[in-house]
Protein backbone atom coordinates (compact mmCIF):
# COMPACT_ATOMS: atom_id res chain seq x y z
CA UNK A 1 0.00 0.00 0.00
CA UNK A 2 1.00 3.53 -0.74
CA UNK A 3 0.01 6.24 1.06
CA UNK A 4 0.94 10.13 0.23
CA UNK A 5 0.24 12.62 2.51
CA UNK A 6 0.20 16.37 1.87
CA UNK A 7 3.18 16.11 -0.16
CA UNK A 8 4.37 19.37 -1.48
CA UNK A 9 7.32 20.28 -3.73
CA UNK A 10 9.06 23.37 -4.56
CA UNK A 11 11.60 24.32 -7.15
CA UNK A 12 12.65 27.95 -5.90
CA UNK A 13 9.45 29.91 -6.69
CA UNK A 14 8.14 27.03 -8.72
CA UNK A 15 5.59 24.90 -6.60
CA UNK A 16 5.51 21.80 -8.79
CA UNK A 17 3.12 19.44 -5.98
CA UNK A 18 0.82 21.03 -3.63
CA UNK A 19 -0.73 18.96 -0.67
CA UNK A 20 -0.88 16.04 -2.46
CA UNK A 21 -2.93 13.34 -0.51
CA UNK A 22 -3.55 9.87 -1.98
CA UNK A 23 -3.86 5.92 -1.18
CA UNK A 24 -3.39 3.33 -3.62
CA UNK A 25 -4.60 -0.05 -1.80
CA UNK A 26 -3.10 -3.58 -2.71
CA UNK A 27 -4.50 -5.12 -5.57
CA UNK A 28 -5.30 -2.42 -7.32
CA UNK A 29 -4.01 0.10 -10.47
CA UNK A 30 -4.36 3.29 -9.20
CA UNK A 31 -4.04 5.43 -12.61
CA UNK A 32 -2.02 9.10 -11.95
CA UNK A 33 -3.51 11.35 -14.95
CA UNK A 34 -2.60 14.83 -15.91
CA UNK A 35 -1.24 16.65 -18.82
CA UNK A 36 2.46 17.26 -19.56
CA UNK A 37 3.91 19.65 -16.38
CA UNK A 38 0.91 18.40 -14.41
CA UNK A 39 3.27 16.92 -11.59
CA UNK A 40 3.03 13.24 -12.53
CA UNK A 41 6.53 12.23 -12.83
CA UNK A 42 7.76 14.71 -9.84
CA UNK A 43 4.90 12.99 -7.33
CA UNK A 44 6.78 9.46 -8.82
CA UNK A 45 9.90 10.43 -8.14
CA UNK A 46 9.38 11.63 -4.83
CA UNK A 47 7.27 8.34 -4.42
CA UNK A 48 10.20 6.01 -5.17
CA UNK A 49 12.58 8.15 -3.28
CA UNK A 50 14.77 9.64 -6.08
CA UNK A 51 13.37 13.12 -4.75
CA UNK A 52 12.50 14.52 -1.45
CA UNK A 53 9.28 16.33 -0.53
CA UNK A 54 9.28 19.72 0.69
CA UNK A 55 6.50 18.92 2.66
CA UNK A 56 4.69 16.25 3.87
CA UNK A 57 5.67 12.58 3.55
CA UNK A 58 5.24 9.10 1.58
CA UNK A 59 4.90 5.82 2.99
CA UNK A 60 5.52 2.58 1.48
CA UNK A 61 3.84 -0.19 3.22
CA UNK A 62 3.99 1.90 6.33
CA UNK A 63 7.94 2.86 5.89
CA UNK A 64 9.00 6.29 4.58
CA UNK A 65 11.23 5.84 1.81
CA UNK A 66 13.55 8.78 3.44
CA UNK A 67 13.87 7.57 6.90
CA UNK A 68 13.54 4.16 6.31
CA UNK A 69 15.23 3.64 2.57
CA UNK A 70 15.85 -0.24 2.47
CA UNK A 71 12.53 -1.12 3.98
CA UNK A 72 10.77 0.92 2.13
CA UNK A 73 12.86 0.32 -1.50
CA UNK A 74 12.44 -3.45 -0.73
CA UNK A 75 9.14 -3.82 -1.90
CA UNK A 76 9.08 -1.35 -4.43
CA UNK A 77 10.19 -1.58 -8.23
CA UNK A 78 9.87 1.64 -10.38
CA UNK A 79 10.02 2.10 -14.18
CA UNK A 80 10.88 5.32 -14.99
CA UNK A 81 9.52 7.64 -18.16
CA UNK A 82 13.33 7.03 -20.02
CA UNK A 83 14.34 3.92 -19.36
CA UNK A 84 17.46 3.50 -16.90
CA UNK A 85 19.63 1.35 -18.49
CA UNK A 86 23.66 0.56 -18.80
CA UNK A 87 24.28 0.68 -22.65
CA UNK A 88 27.49 -1.48 -22.39
CA UNK A 89 25.72 -4.34 -20.69
CA UNK A 90 23.66 -7.61 -22.17
CA UNK A 91 19.92 -7.83 -21.02
CA UNK A 92 20.91 -10.59 -19.05
CA UNK A 93 23.50 -8.85 -17.17
CA UNK A 94 21.35 -5.43 -16.61
CA UNK A 95 18.92 -7.75 -15.19
CA UNK A 96 21.14 -9.35 -12.53
CA UNK A 97 22.48 -6.26 -11.26
CA UNK A 98 18.95 -4.97 -10.83
CA UNK A 99 18.24 -8.06 -8.82
CA UNK A 100 21.44 -7.51 -6.73
CA UNK A 101 20.39 -4.05 -6.52
CA UNK A 102 16.80 -5.31 -4.97
CA UNK A 103 19.10 -7.85 -2.58
CA UNK A 104 17.63 -10.82 -4.01
CA UNK A 105 19.68 -14.06 -3.05
CA UNK A 106 22.44 -14.90 -5.27
CA UNK A 107 21.46 -18.74 -5.77
CA UNK A 108 18.57 -17.42 -7.01
CA UNK A 109 18.96 -14.91 -9.39
CA UNK A 110 19.75 -16.96 -12.64
CA UNK A 111 15.57 -18.55 -12.22
CA UNK A 112 14.39 -15.09 -10.84
CA UNK A 113 15.47 -13.30 -14.24
CA UNK A 114 14.78 -16.39 -16.47
CA UNK A 115 10.91 -15.88 -15.20
CA UNK A 116 11.03 -11.87 -15.23
CA UNK A 117 12.40 -12.80 -19.32
CA UNK A 118 9.91 -15.02 -19.93
CA UNK A 119 6.63 -12.78 -18.68
CA UNK A 120 8.26 -9.23 -20.79
CA UNK A 121 9.09 -11.65 -24.06
CA UNK A 122 12.76 -10.85 -23.53
CA UNK A 123 14.11 -14.53 -23.11
CA UNK A 124 15.44 -14.17 -27.03
CA UNK A 125 16.96 -10.81 -26.38
CA UNK A 126 18.97 -12.18 -23.16
CA UNK A 127 22.34 -11.87 -24.68
CA UNK A 128 22.00 -8.76 -26.84
CA UNK A 129 23.52 -5.43 -25.87
CA UNK A 130 21.16 -2.93 -24.14
CA UNK A 131 22.80 -0.47 -26.55
CA UNK A 132 21.12 -2.52 -29.51
CA UNK A 133 17.74 -3.02 -28.56
CA UNK A 134 14.40 -0.89 -30.39
CA UNK A 135 12.49 1.33 -28.04
CA UNK A 136 10.37 -0.85 -27.53
CA UNK A 137 12.88 -3.73 -26.19
CA UNK A 138 14.45 -0.90 -24.29
CA UNK A 139 11.42 -0.17 -22.54
CA UNK A 140 10.65 -3.91 -22.06
CA UNK A 141 13.63 -3.86 -20.08
CA UNK A 142 13.25 -1.22 -18.00
CA UNK A 143 9.59 -2.88 -17.22
CA UNK A 144 11.86 -6.32 -16.21
CA UNK A 145 14.01 -4.53 -13.81
CA UNK A 146 11.20 -3.17 -12.32
CA UNK A 147 9.92 -6.47 -11.41
CA UNK A 148 13.57 -7.99 -10.01
CA UNK A 149 13.26 -8.08 -6.46
CA UNK A 150 9.27 -9.47 -7.41
CA UNK A 151 8.19 -6.20 -5.18
CA UNK A 152 4.87 -5.65 -4.20
CA UNK A 153 4.53 -2.13 -4.83
CA UNK A 154 5.03 -1.04 -8.65
CA UNK A 155 5.52 2.42 -9.86
CA UNK A 156 5.54 2.93 -13.47
CA UNK A 157 6.01 6.14 -15.39
CA UNK A 158 4.08 6.67 -19.06
CA UNK A 159 4.97 2.52 -19.58
CA UNK A 160 3.26 2.70 -23.11
CA UNK A 161 5.44 6.30 -24.19
CA UNK A 162 6.92 6.00 -27.54
CA UNK A 163 5.76 2.03 -28.43
CA UNK A 164 4.07 1.21 -31.14
CA UNK A 165 0.36 -0.01 -30.92
CA UNK A 166 1.42 -4.04 -30.60
CA UNK A 167 3.76 -3.19 -28.10
CA UNK A 168 1.43 -0.86 -25.91
CA UNK A 169 -1.37 -4.03 -26.28
CA UNK A 170 1.65 -6.20 -24.84
CA UNK A 171 2.40 -3.95 -22.11
CA UNK A 172 -0.88 -3.24 -21.02
CA UNK A 173 -1.75 -7.10 -21.13
CA UNK A 174 1.48 -6.96 -18.53
CA UNK A 175 0.29 -4.60 -16.37
CA UNK A 176 -3.14 -6.28 -16.18
CA UNK A 177 -1.35 -9.68 -15.22
CA UNK A 178 0.76 -8.26 -12.64
CA UNK A 179 -2.19 -6.46 -10.83
CA UNK A 180 -3.00 -9.42 -9.25
CA UNK A 181 -1.55 -9.50 -5.48
CA UNK A 182 0.32 -6.23 -5.73
CA UNK A 183 -0.35 -2.20 -5.73
CA UNK A 184 0.49 -0.53 -9.05
CA UNK A 185 0.51 3.01 -9.76
CA UNK A 186 1.02 3.99 -13.25
CA UNK A 187 0.80 7.91 -14.77
CA UNK A 188 -0.35 8.32 -17.69
CA UNK A 189 -2.47 11.44 -19.85
CA UNK A 190 -3.31 8.17 -22.41
CA UNK A 191 -6.87 8.15 -21.46
CA UNK A 192 -8.67 4.92 -23.09
CA UNK A 193 -5.14 3.33 -21.40
CA UNK A 194 -6.70 4.63 -17.58
CA UNK A 195 -10.00 3.74 -18.50
CA UNK A 196 -8.89 -0.37 -19.20
CA UNK A 197 -6.15 -1.00 -16.65
CA UNK A 198 -7.08 1.66 -13.94
CA UNK A 199 -9.56 0.74 -10.92
CA UNK A 200 -9.07 3.90 -9.56
CA UNK A 201 -7.71 7.34 -11.28
CA UNK A 202 -6.43 10.61 -9.72
CA UNK A 203 -6.47 13.70 -11.62
CA UNK A 204 -3.38 16.13 -11.28
CA UNK A 205 -2.87 19.38 -12.92
CA UNK A 206 -0.68 22.10 -11.63
CA UNK A 207 0.63 19.77 -8.62
CA UNK A 208 -3.02 19.72 -7.02
CA UNK A 209 -5.07 16.64 -7.04
CA UNK A 210 -8.30 17.62 -8.82
CA UNK A 211 -10.41 13.99 -8.73
CA UNK A 212 -9.76 10.98 -6.62
CA UNK A 213 -12.15 8.62 -7.80
CA UNK A 214 -12.94 4.58 -8.09
CA UNK A 215 -13.44 4.30 -12.37
CA UNK A 216 -16.69 2.48 -11.15
CA UNK A 217 -17.69 5.30 -9.52
CA UNK A 218 -17.75 7.92 -12.70
CA UNK A 219 -18.17 5.23 -14.99
CA UNK A 220 -21.84 4.79 -17.21
CA UNK A 221 -22.78 8.24 -16.54
CA UNK A 222 -23.28 9.50 -19.83
CA UNK A 223 -22.87 8.11 -23.04
CA UNK A 224 -22.41 9.82 -26.48
CA UNK A 225 -23.86 8.14 -29.94
CA UNK A 226 -23.19 9.05 -33.22
CA UNK A 227 -25.17 7.87 -35.79
CA UNK A 228 -25.70 8.47 -39.23
CA UNK A 229 -29.38 8.26 -40.62
CA UNK A 230 -30.85 8.48 -44.47
CA UNK A 231 -33.94 10.94 -43.88
CA UNK A 232 -34.94 14.50 -43.30
CA UNK A 233 -32.89 17.00 -41.06
CA UNK A 234 -36.02 18.51 -39.86
CA UNK A 235 -37.90 15.57 -39.00
CA UNK A 236 -35.34 13.31 -37.43
CA UNK A 237 -33.81 15.95 -35.02
CA UNK A 238 -38.00 16.90 -33.82
CA UNK A 239 -38.63 13.17 -33.29
CA UNK A 240 -35.03 12.18 -31.15
CA UNK A 241 -35.16 15.37 -29.15
CA UNK A 242 -37.94 14.17 -27.67
CA UNK A 243 -36.12 11.03 -26.22
CA UNK A 244 -35.82 9.83 -22.56
CA UNK A 245 -32.28 10.52 -20.86
CA UNK A 246 -31.37 12.73 -23.90
CA UNK A 247 -28.71 15.79 -22.44
CA UNK A 248 -27.72 17.36 -25.89
CA UNK A 249 -28.11 17.13 -29.77
CA UNK A 250 -25.41 18.11 -32.20
CA UNK A 251 -26.17 17.75 -35.86
CA UNK A 252 -22.50 17.03 -37.41
CA UNK A 253 -21.64 18.03 -40.83
CA UNK A 254 -22.42 15.54 -43.13
CA UNK A 255 -20.58 14.69 -47.01
CA UNK A 256 -23.47 13.01 -48.23
CA UNK A 257 -26.89 14.45 -49.59
CA UNK A 258 -29.89 12.93 -47.63
CA UNK A 259 -27.64 12.24 -44.88
CA UNK A 260 -27.88 13.10 -41.29
CA UNK A 261 -24.84 12.71 -38.93
CA UNK A 262 -25.94 13.43 -35.36
CA UNK A 263 -23.98 13.42 -32.01
CA UNK A 264 -26.70 12.05 -29.19
CA UNK A 265 -25.54 13.10 -25.38
CA UNK A 266 -27.60 10.87 -23.30
CA UNK A 267 -27.64 11.26 -18.98
CA UNK A 268 -27.97 7.22 -17.09
CA UNK A 269 -30.32 5.88 -19.87
CA UNK A 270 -30.38 2.05 -20.34
CA UNK A 271 -29.89 1.60 -23.94
CA UNK A 272 -30.30 5.05 -25.88
CA UNK A 273 -28.88 2.54 -29.02
CA UNK A 274 -32.40 0.81 -28.36
CA UNK A 275 -34.19 4.14 -28.42
CA UNK A 276 -33.19 5.50 -31.78
CA UNK A 277 -32.88 2.49 -33.48
CA UNK A 278 -37.24 2.17 -32.60
CA UNK A 279 -37.37 5.85 -33.58
CA UNK A 280 -36.01 5.48 -36.37
CA UNK A 281 -37.75 2.69 -37.91
CA UNK A 282 -41.04 4.18 -37.05
CA UNK A 283 -39.67 7.37 -39.14
CA UNK A 284 -38.56 4.99 -42.05
CA UNK A 285 -35.07 6.16 -41.98
CA UNK A 286 -32.34 3.74 -42.47
CA UNK A 287 -29.55 4.04 -39.69
CA UNK A 288 -26.23 3.56 -41.82
CA UNK A 289 -24.08 3.77 -38.69
CA UNK A 290 -24.09 4.12 -35.37
CA UNK A 291 -21.48 4.24 -32.64
CA UNK A 292 -21.50 4.95 -28.88
CA UNK A 293 -18.48 6.82 -26.97
CA UNK A 294 -18.31 6.10 -23.30
CA UNK A 295 -16.42 9.47 -22.95
CA UNK A 296 -17.50 10.75 -19.25
CA UNK A 297 -13.39 10.05 -18.17
CA UNK A 298 -12.45 12.74 -20.48
CA UNK A 299 -15.22 14.85 -20.16
CA UNK A 300 -14.51 14.80 -16.21
CA UNK A 301 -10.52 14.87 -17.44
CA UNK A 302 -11.55 18.46 -19.09
CA UNK A 303 -13.88 20.12 -16.65
CA UNK A 304 -10.89 19.10 -13.57
CA UNK A 305 -8.56 20.64 -15.67
CA UNK A 306 -10.73 23.70 -16.68
CA UNK A 307 -11.65 24.88 -13.20
CA UNK B 1 28.04 -1.34 -2.23
CA UNK B 2 29.79 -4.33 -3.33
CA UNK B 3 27.55 -5.14 -6.31
CA UNK B 4 27.70 -1.21 -7.33
CA UNK B 5 31.78 -1.42 -7.20
CA UNK B 6 31.33 -4.29 -9.30
CA UNK B 7 29.04 -2.87 -12.09
CA UNK B 8 31.32 0.17 -12.00
CA UNK B 9 34.36 -1.61 -12.05
CA UNK B 10 33.94 -3.62 -15.19
CA UNK B 11 32.21 -1.00 -16.86
CA UNK B 12 35.33 0.10 -17.13
CA UNK B 13 36.46 -2.43 -19.16
CA UNK B 14 32.88 -2.86 -21.16
CA UNK B 15 34.31 0.63 -22.33
CA UNK B 16 37.69 1.53 -23.81
CA UNK B 17 38.31 3.84 -20.48
CA UNK B 18 39.87 1.51 -18.36
CA UNK B 19 42.17 0.18 -21.03
CA UNK B 20 43.22 4.21 -22.30
CA UNK B 21 43.87 4.83 -18.48
CA UNK B 22 46.15 2.04 -17.89
CA UNK B 23 47.72 1.76 -21.06
CA UNK B 24 48.40 5.66 -21.46
CA UNK B 25 49.33 5.69 -17.91
CA UNK B 26 52.01 1.97 -18.46
CA UNK B 27 53.55 3.79 -21.31
CA UNK B 28 53.83 7.28 -19.68
CA UNK B 29 55.59 5.59 -16.78
CA UNK B 30 57.96 3.99 -18.96
CA UNK B 31 59.20 6.90 -20.53
CA UNK B 32 59.60 8.71 -17.70
CA UNK B 33 61.44 5.71 -16.24
CA UNK B 34 63.75 5.81 -19.26
CA UNK B 35 64.38 9.13 -19.17
CA UNK B 36 64.95 9.62 -14.79
CA UNK B 37 66.52 6.47 -14.43
CA UNK B 38 67.82 4.29 -17.05
CA UNK B 39 69.41 7.11 -19.08
CA UNK B 40 71.07 8.85 -15.89
CA UNK B 41 71.77 5.14 -14.67
CA UNK B 42 69.94 6.38 -11.51
CA UNK B 43 68.95 3.85 -8.93
CA UNK B 44 66.30 6.18 -7.66
CA UNK B 45 62.65 4.44 -6.99
CA UNK B 46 61.39 7.69 -5.08
CA UNK B 47 62.36 10.20 -7.25
CA UNK B 48 60.92 8.37 -10.28
CA UNK B 49 57.65 7.72 -8.42
CA UNK B 50 57.24 11.68 -7.12
CA UNK B 51 57.65 11.96 -11.05
CA UNK B 52 54.61 9.95 -11.79
CA UNK B 53 52.60 12.58 -9.62
CA UNK B 54 51.83 14.48 -12.84
CA UNK B 55 50.66 11.68 -14.87
CA UNK B 56 47.98 11.36 -11.89
CA UNK B 57 47.31 14.78 -11.89
CA UNK B 58 46.52 14.72 -15.80
CA UNK B 59 44.65 10.98 -16.02
CA UNK B 60 42.97 10.86 -13.28
CA UNK B 61 39.82 12.71 -14.72
CA UNK B 62 39.58 10.24 -16.81
CA UNK B 63 38.44 8.06 -14.31
CA UNK B 64 36.18 10.47 -12.61
CA UNK B 65 34.36 11.65 -15.59
CA UNK B 66 31.73 9.50 -16.07
CA UNK B 67 30.92 7.83 -12.76
CA UNK B 68 28.03 10.48 -11.67
CA UNK B 69 27.50 12.07 -14.78
CA UNK B 70 26.29 9.39 -16.82
CA UNK B 71 23.83 8.16 -14.23
CA UNK B 72 22.35 11.87 -15.11
CA UNK B 73 22.10 11.66 -18.87
CA UNK B 74 21.00 7.80 -18.69
CA UNK B 75 18.71 8.28 -15.94
CA UNK B 76 20.09 5.50 -14.27
CA UNK B 77 20.30 7.67 -10.96
CA UNK B 78 16.96 6.87 -10.89
CA UNK B 79 17.48 2.66 -10.78
CA UNK B 80 20.08 3.02 -7.98
CA UNK B 81 18.16 6.00 -6.15
CA UNK B 82 15.16 4.27 -6.15
CA UNK B 83 17.06 0.56 -4.82
CA UNK B 84 17.16 -0.58 -1.26
CA UNK B 85 20.97 -0.14 -1.50
CA UNK B 86 21.60 3.37 0.44
CA UNK B 87 23.03 6.86 -1.20
CA UNK B 88 26.25 6.51 0.91
CA UNK B 89 26.90 2.43 -0.23
CA UNK B 90 26.58 3.70 -3.65
CA UNK B 91 28.75 6.64 -4.11
CA UNK B 92 31.38 4.49 -1.91
CA UNK B 93 31.13 1.35 -4.51
CA UNK B 94 31.53 4.42 -7.18
CA UNK B 95 35.21 5.67 -5.67
CA UNK B 96 36.26 2.31 -4.83
CA UNK B 97 35.78 1.10 -8.60
CA UNK B 98 37.83 4.20 -9.75
CA UNK B 99 40.30 3.91 -6.94
CA UNK B 100 40.97 0.31 -7.57
CA UNK B 101 41.58 0.95 -11.43
CA UNK B 102 44.31 3.48 -10.76
CA UNK B 103 45.63 0.73 -8.30
CA UNK B 104 46.25 -1.46 -10.67
CA UNK B 105 47.89 1.23 -12.71
CA UNK B 106 50.36 2.02 -10.23
CA UNK B 107 50.76 -1.59 -9.36
CA UNK B 108 51.72 -1.94 -13.11
CA UNK B 109 54.84 0.17 -12.55
CA UNK B 110 56.09 -2.05 -10.71
CA UNK B 111 57.92 -3.28 -13.68
CA UNK B 112 60.35 -0.56 -13.29
CA UNK B 113 60.82 -1.81 -9.73
CA UNK B 114 61.77 -4.77 -11.16
CA UNK B 115 64.40 -3.55 -13.69
CA UNK B 116 65.76 -1.47 -10.62
CA UNK B 117 66.02 -4.49 -8.76
CA UNK B 118 68.04 -6.30 -11.73
CA UNK B 119 70.63 -3.85 -11.91
CA UNK B 120 70.88 -2.72 -8.52
CA UNK B 121 68.92 -2.87 -4.88
CA UNK B 122 65.50 -1.60 -3.36
CA UNK B 123 64.82 -2.11 -0.25
CA UNK B 124 61.61 -2.91 1.03
CA UNK B 125 61.16 -0.14 3.19
CA UNK B 126 62.04 2.11 0.56
CA UNK B 127 59.33 0.32 -1.82
CA UNK B 128 57.29 0.01 1.11
CA UNK B 129 56.96 4.06 1.57
CA UNK B 130 57.12 4.87 -1.63
CA UNK B 131 54.24 3.43 -2.62
CA UNK B 132 52.36 3.64 -0.28
CA UNK B 133 53.09 7.40 -0.24
CA UNK B 134 52.47 7.70 -4.12
CA UNK B 135 49.14 5.71 -3.82
CA UNK B 136 47.67 7.70 -1.43
CA UNK B 137 48.23 11.18 -3.31
CA UNK B 138 47.15 9.13 -6.41
CA UNK B 139 43.20 8.26 -4.59
CA UNK B 140 43.66 11.63 -3.31
CA UNK B 141 43.35 13.46 -6.56
CA UNK B 142 41.07 11.13 -7.47
CA UNK B 143 38.95 11.89 -4.35
CA UNK B 144 39.00 15.46 -5.20
CA UNK B 145 38.12 14.59 -9.01
CA UNK B 146 35.27 12.74 -7.85
CA UNK B 147 34.02 15.57 -5.90
CA UNK B 148 34.45 18.05 -8.35
CA UNK B 149 32.86 16.00 -11.41
CA UNK B 150 29.22 16.01 -8.93
CA UNK B 151 29.00 19.75 -10.19
CA UNK B 152 29.13 18.88 -14.04
CA UNK B 153 26.37 17.75 -16.08
CA UNK B 154 28.65 15.99 -18.50
CA UNK B 155 31.41 14.53 -19.23
CA UNK B 156 33.71 16.77 -21.02
CA UNK B 157 32.91 19.34 -18.25
CA UNK B 158 33.07 16.94 -15.48
CA UNK B 159 37.28 16.04 -16.58
CA UNK B 160 37.50 19.97 -17.29
CA UNK B 161 36.24 20.69 -13.69
CA UNK B 162 38.79 17.75 -12.20
CA UNK B 163 41.56 19.29 -14.16
CA UNK B 164 41.23 22.31 -12.71
CA UNK B 165 40.91 21.43 -9.45
CA UNK B 166 43.92 19.18 -10.17
CA UNK B 167 46.22 22.14 -11.78
CA UNK B 168 45.44 24.26 -8.79
CA UNK B 169 45.90 21.66 -5.63
CA UNK B 170 49.71 21.35 -7.77
CA UNK B 171 50.06 24.67 -7.93
CA UNK B 172 49.22 25.25 -4.21
CA UNK B 173 52.48 26.60 -3.12
CA UNK B 174 53.21 28.58 -5.77
CA UNK B 175 50.13 30.19 -4.43
CA UNK B 176 51.46 30.40 -1.08
CA UNK B 177 54.02 31.54 -2.59
CA UNK B 178 52.25 34.72 -3.99
CA UNK B 179 50.67 35.80 -1.53
CA UNK B 180 51.83 38.14 1.40
CA UNK B 181 49.23 37.43 4.48
CA UNK B 182 51.23 34.73 6.54
CA UNK B 183 48.47 33.19 7.58
CA UNK B 184 46.72 33.12 4.42
CA UNK B 185 50.06 30.85 2.89
CA UNK B 186 50.16 29.05 5.76
CA UNK B 187 46.97 27.45 5.17
CA UNK B 188 47.30 26.82 1.39
CA UNK B 189 50.85 25.29 2.54
CA UNK B 190 48.49 23.12 4.69
CA UNK B 191 46.89 21.67 2.09
CA UNK B 192 49.40 21.54 -0.52
CA UNK B 193 49.43 17.61 -1.71
CA UNK B 194 52.64 18.45 -3.08
CA UNK B 195 53.77 19.25 0.56
CA UNK B 196 52.53 16.53 2.20
CA UNK B 197 54.13 14.19 -0.38
CA UNK B 198 57.65 15.34 0.42
CA UNK B 199 58.71 12.96 3.70
CA UNK B 200 57.36 9.98 1.20
CA UNK B 201 60.07 11.30 -1.67
CA UNK B 202 62.78 11.01 1.34
CA UNK B 203 61.84 7.58 2.23
CA UNK B 204 59.90 8.83 6.09
CA UNK B 205 56.65 7.22 6.90
CA UNK B 206 55.27 10.45 8.19
CA UNK B 207 51.84 9.89 9.87
CA UNK B 208 50.91 13.42 9.99
CA UNK B 209 50.89 13.09 5.99
CA UNK B 210 49.39 9.65 6.21
CA UNK B 211 46.81 11.09 8.33
CA UNK B 212 45.96 14.00 6.38
CA UNK B 213 45.87 11.88 2.73
CA UNK B 214 43.34 9.61 4.55
CA UNK B 215 41.43 12.29 5.83
CA UNK B 216 41.34 14.18 3.02
CA UNK B 217 40.28 11.29 0.62
CA UNK B 218 37.20 10.32 3.47
CA UNK B 219 36.32 14.23 3.57
CA UNK B 220 35.86 14.75 -0.48
CA UNK B 221 33.95 11.24 -0.42
CA UNK B 222 31.39 12.16 2.35
CA UNK B 223 31.29 15.45 0.58
CA UNK B 224 29.79 13.83 -2.25
CA UNK B 225 27.71 11.91 -0.09
CA UNK B 226 26.39 15.25 1.12
CA UNK B 227 25.98 16.68 -2.47
CA UNK B 228 24.14 13.91 -3.83
CA UNK B 229 21.60 13.78 -1.14
CA UNK B 230 21.08 17.03 -0.50
CA UNK B 231 19.99 17.14 -4.53
CA UNK B 232 17.32 15.25 -4.13
CA UNK B 233 15.84 18.12 -2.01
CA UNK B 234 16.44 20.94 -4.46
CA UNK B 235 16.67 19.07 -7.93
CA UNK B 236 14.23 20.19 -10.50
CA UNK B 237 12.48 17.49 -12.16
CA UNK B 238 10.48 16.50 -14.86
CA UNK B 239 6.93 17.48 -14.16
Amino acid sequence: MVEVQGVGKRYGHVEALRNVHLTAEKGRVLGLLGQNGAGKTTLLNIITGCLAPSSGRVLINGQDPLLNPSAAKRVLGYMPEHPPLYDEMTVEEFLHFASELKQVRRAEIPAHIAGIMQSTGLTEMRTRMLSHLSKGYRQRVSMAQALCGDPEVLVLDEPTSGLDPKQITEIRALIRSLSKGRTILFSSHILPEVRQLCDRVVILHRGEVKLDADLSAIGGSSATVHCRIQGDLKKLSAALRHMDGLNDLQIMPSSEPGEVALSLTFGKTALPEKQVFTLCSALGAPILRMTRHEDDLEQIFLQAIAE
Amino acid sequence: MKTVFKREFLSYFHTPVGYVFIGVFSALSGVIFYLNNMTTLSGELLIFLSQLTLLVMLLSPLLTMRLLCDDQQKHTDKLLLSSPVPLPSVVLGKFLAAAAVMMIAITLTNVCTFILMLYGKVFAGEWFVGYLGFSLQALSFLALDFFLSSFAFSQASAALLAFAGNLVLWMMDLIADAIPVTFLAQSLRFISLYDRYEPFVLGQLSFASLTFFLTFITLFVLATMRLLDARRFSRGGEA
